[in-house]
């Protein structure tokens, strides 16, 4: 031998894009921060709680996997991206063993079960929370005001969302002024904002906007964690699109199809008209746009391809709608994702016949 | 190219900045295909400047056979003789071979059998310097080649065994197989699509007249329907206006066209689609680079001994382009650029994405070595491999649009049959799918892996 090479150890390409599966996870982690800073500060202690113990649990419960599957696998991130989600859909009161025990299940058995992160058919941190809710339906749904609109700690309330599915009296035909005449309670920051709002820039437009909204975007309301802060969401989501790092075609298709929806059909209060419904207040209520940009694109358990990408949303934004419209709970969006989760493989092979016909690939 | 004022406005106001103007003041599209791909905007920053030649090499390895199919050559001569620059060292033997030329003078040491920097196995010949130059050190001669005809530039190009750079195919054999097939185009590609190499582009800034003279010869050899030279949208304004003037003063109509920057636009189906030609198969693609070895054989004479090398990367102190000798080791070539400024994560023959790495730093230049890059980890981007996340990145930038991701299960569950069916068989094996996939998952490598064991059956 003159000279070699090393044929097979290596192989091209030799660069690559920058980005990498746990440097994807560990963004979209870090894009949660400031939703867990601002639910901290206006539920106070026991939000730092509910997230520090899922976050815990969640890490231990990997390590114990990363034991039983021989593979290091708490460098890729996911565990802490899973432990925040769980915590993201508790509210903030509940016993602490709810987060403890959901977390577990979704790292052991949704995620680990199924061999690791790329394989899960089901996102695991929805796994969790749906196995919570199967549990513990009572404390999952014992909502408190935060100790800032209200002053002190644990003050229990019901959402809006289901505050208003509960509305009988009245024929208003708005949610927000039917929630005001029921005397839903608000805070000082979303009257001070509406009035400013509405004096120097709605006014001028001919248009008012109803007090209740700013509360719903900045958190002031009963709700999960993850709801408190609709603008952090939003921040969070444009840094994940504009990174590419979610198929963003997922999110887009899914809110699109539920506003439109919620527009069509309304909220289910009796003064409600066909066409006259509240989307705005669909969308900002019961984390609907949490779910849609953190656990909606989730990848590992979304189709592939762009037309799957649009089916797999759209079909989350109906059922999503129609599990909160004429449901129980306000939940609906949870089980509305884990229904197309298990649909995937059909979503996928449903268009693989499509693309098949219009594509260069010879049919098979 | 579009004729008519009313267009031409309409032309300017769509494509903007992206339009250039041909010799005669005709508009010219920014082309480039239409689905897939890698953008690849960044090129790292290069000091042009007059290309140097490599010092000689003490010992040159040269290879026998440039293509993995090729027949190997028949060496012509045995241990202990002593040879003469540019002498025979191997003889053509059938399809695909060349023959081979000593690119330095000196003693042959070894004929043995060795790796490739191709990863195929060839027997090569081991010269060490001893003696004096005879050849290439004095000033070139120069043949007016244009009383020739056909067939006796054929057998020079043929006899000073100039190969097609980028596959290593002789020259005469393909050029030979394309007359006997009329009505292509002539393609000279001067695409480089990645963020180091820029050789070719150099080239036609440096020696313009050279390659619109290998052109008129390659066009005497083959008699192509036109001619078109496909330069990177971000080529310098000097550069093109300087080609349109030596293409002006030749005979030929060789029309300059602007490509995107967008990885693998520099593969011919990539060329073809952007072209808007459903047929890939009537292009003939040839580089500045190839050009110029012909015109040197042709014109001075000289056999294929020598390469233009693109020797960069994050860790080497001084890219720069070098005229080597085929054979000189590539330790060499990084020392003569003031070796190594950082820690080399790789050391690349080739290209990034799709060249080959290699083992040490004594591998040779072989005549389809166009670039030496030492990477440093920032710019590999290596992460351990983890399983797919299905994020769909390699749908998105598979320029044949397909689906390596299916592919890729498919081939791991055993089922090679299903993964035909679903276009393993049109992958080009470029790379894109791997330069994007997250978890790092070697696609390419076992594209072609199962490929090559689908031919074997």
């Amino acid at each position: 031998m003159i000279s070699k090479v090393v044929p097979s150890t290596s192989h091209p390409p030799y660069i690559h894009d920058w980005r990498t599966s746990a440097r994807a996870v560990w963004i979209c982690t870090f894009s949660l921060l400031p939703i867990v800073i601002w639910s901290s500060i206006i539920y106070g202690h026991t939000a730092v709680a509910v997230w520090s113990v899922a976050l815990g649990t969640s890490l231990i419960a990997e390590a114990i996997a990363s034991g039983l599957l021989r593979r290091w696998t708490l460098g890729d991130g996911s565990a802490v991206l899973t432990g925040l989600l769980v915590a993201a859909t508790m509210p903030p009161g509940v016993p602490l063993y709810i987060p403890a025990v959901s977390a577990a299940f979704a790292i052991l058995v949704v995620k680990t079960a199924f061999g690791g992160l790329g394989t899960n058919w089901m996102n695991p941190a929805l796994g969790g929370v749906a196995f919570a809710y199967a549990n513990w339906p009572v404390a999952m749904r014992e909502y408190v005001l935060p100790s800032l609109v209200s002053g002190v700690d644990g003050v229990s309330a019901s959402t809006p969302l289901s505050f208003a599915k509960g509305l009988t009296g009245g024929l208003d035909a708005r949610v927000m002024d039917a929630l005001r005449g029921s005397a839903y309670p608000l805070s000082g920051i979303d009257s001070t904002i509406t009035g400013f709002l509405n004096d120097y820039v709605f006014s001028r437009l001919g248009a008012r906007l109803p007090d209740g909204y700013i509360d719903l975007a900045i958190g002031l309301k009963p709700g999960t964690l993850g709801e408190s802060a609709l603008l952090a969401v939003l921040a969070g989501s444009v840094v994940l699109m504009g990174l590419r790092l979610i198929k963003p075609l997922i999110p887009v298709a899914m809110l699109t199809v539920f506003a439109v929806l919620a527009r069509l059909f309304g909220t289910g209060l009796p003064g409600e008209s066909f066409l006259g419904g509240d989307a705005l207040f669909a969308l900002s209520s019961g984390g609907v746009m949490f779910a849609a940009f953190y656990m909606a694109s989730d990848p590992v358990s979304s189709p592939l391809g762009r037309v799957n990408s649009l089916v797999y949303g759209a079909a989350i934004g109906a059922l999503c709608f129609i599990f909160r419209r004429w449901g129980t709970y306000s939940e609906g969006v949870v089980y509305a994702i884990l229904v197309m989760n298990v649909m995937t493989p059909f979503i996928e092979k449903g268009t693989l016949s499509l693309t098949r016909a219009r594509g260069r690939l010879p049919s098979a | 190219m579009r004729s008519g004022s009313l267009q031409r406005t309409a032309n300017v106001a769509v494509t903007g900045s992206y339009d250039r103007m041909d010799q005669v003041g005709r508009m010219i599209r920014t082309r480039g295909f239409k689905h897939g791909g890698v953008p690849v905007p960044h090129r790292v920053p290069f000091k042009t400047g007059p290309i140097e030649n490599a010092f000689l090499p003490k010992n040159a390895v040269v290879m026998l056979k440039d293509t993995r199919d090729a027949v190997e050559p028949l060496p012509v001569v045995y241990v202990g003789q002593e040879v003469r620059e540019s002498q025979l060292l191997a003889k053509s033997a059938g399809r695909g071979s060349s023959n081979v030329h000593s690119p330095i003078p000196g003693i042959v040491r070894r004929i043995d059998s060795t790796m490739t920097p191709g990863g195929f196995e060839s027997r090569a010949i081991l010269v060490s310097l001893e003696g004096s130059f005879s050849v290439l050190g004095k000033r070139p001669e120069r043949y007016l080649w244009k009383s020739l005809n056909k067939a006796d530039i054929s057998h020079i190009v043929q006899e000073k065994g100039i190969v097609r750079i980028s596959t290593g195919e002789p020259l005469a054999e393909i050029i030979a197989e394309r007359a006997s097939r009329p009505g292509f185009v002539l393609v000279i590609s001067a695409l480089e699509m990645d963020p180091y190499r820029r050789t070719e582009e150099e080239l036609l800034a440096i020696r313009p007249e050279d390659i619109v003279d290998g052109c008129a010869i390659a066009a005497r050899m083959a008699l192509p329907s036109r001619i078109l030279l496909a330069v990177d949208e971000h080529i310098s304004a000097g550069t093109v206006e300087q080609l349109q003037k030596v293409i002006a003063a030749s005979e030929l109509d060789i029309v300059v066209q602007p490509f995107k920057r967008r990885f693998p636009q520099d593969m011919t189906r990539q060329i073809a689609e952007a072209l808007d030609i459903a047929d890939a198969g009537t292009l003939f693609v040839l580089e500045p680079s190839t050009l110029i070895a012909l015109h040197e054989a042709v014109v001075a004479n000289k056999p294929h001994v020598e390469q233009y090398v693109y020797v960069g990367g994050g860790a080497i102190k001084h890219p720069a382009i070098l005229k080597a000798r085929i054979g000189a080791p590539i330790g060499d070539l990084i020392e003569e650029c003031g070796g190594f400024s950082g820690h080399p994560d790789t050391i690349v023959i080739g290209g990034p994405l799709r060249g080959r790495a290699a083992a040490d730093l004594d591998v040779s230049v072989t005549r389809t070595t166009r670039a030496v890059l030492a990477l440093t980890v920032e710019e590999t981007k290596s992460a351990p491999e983890r399983s797919c996340v299905r994020c769909g990145d390699c749908i998105t930038v598979c320029p044949e649009g397909l689906d390596p991701h299916a592919i890729f299960k498919l081939l791991r569950a055993g089922r090679t049959a299903d993964a035909v069916a679903s276009g393993l068989a049109l992958c080009s094996l470029c790379g894109s799918c791997a330069y994007a996939c997250r978890s790092r998952i070697p696609l390419v490598q076992k594209f072609d892996a199962a490929r090559r064991n689908e031919e074997l059956r």
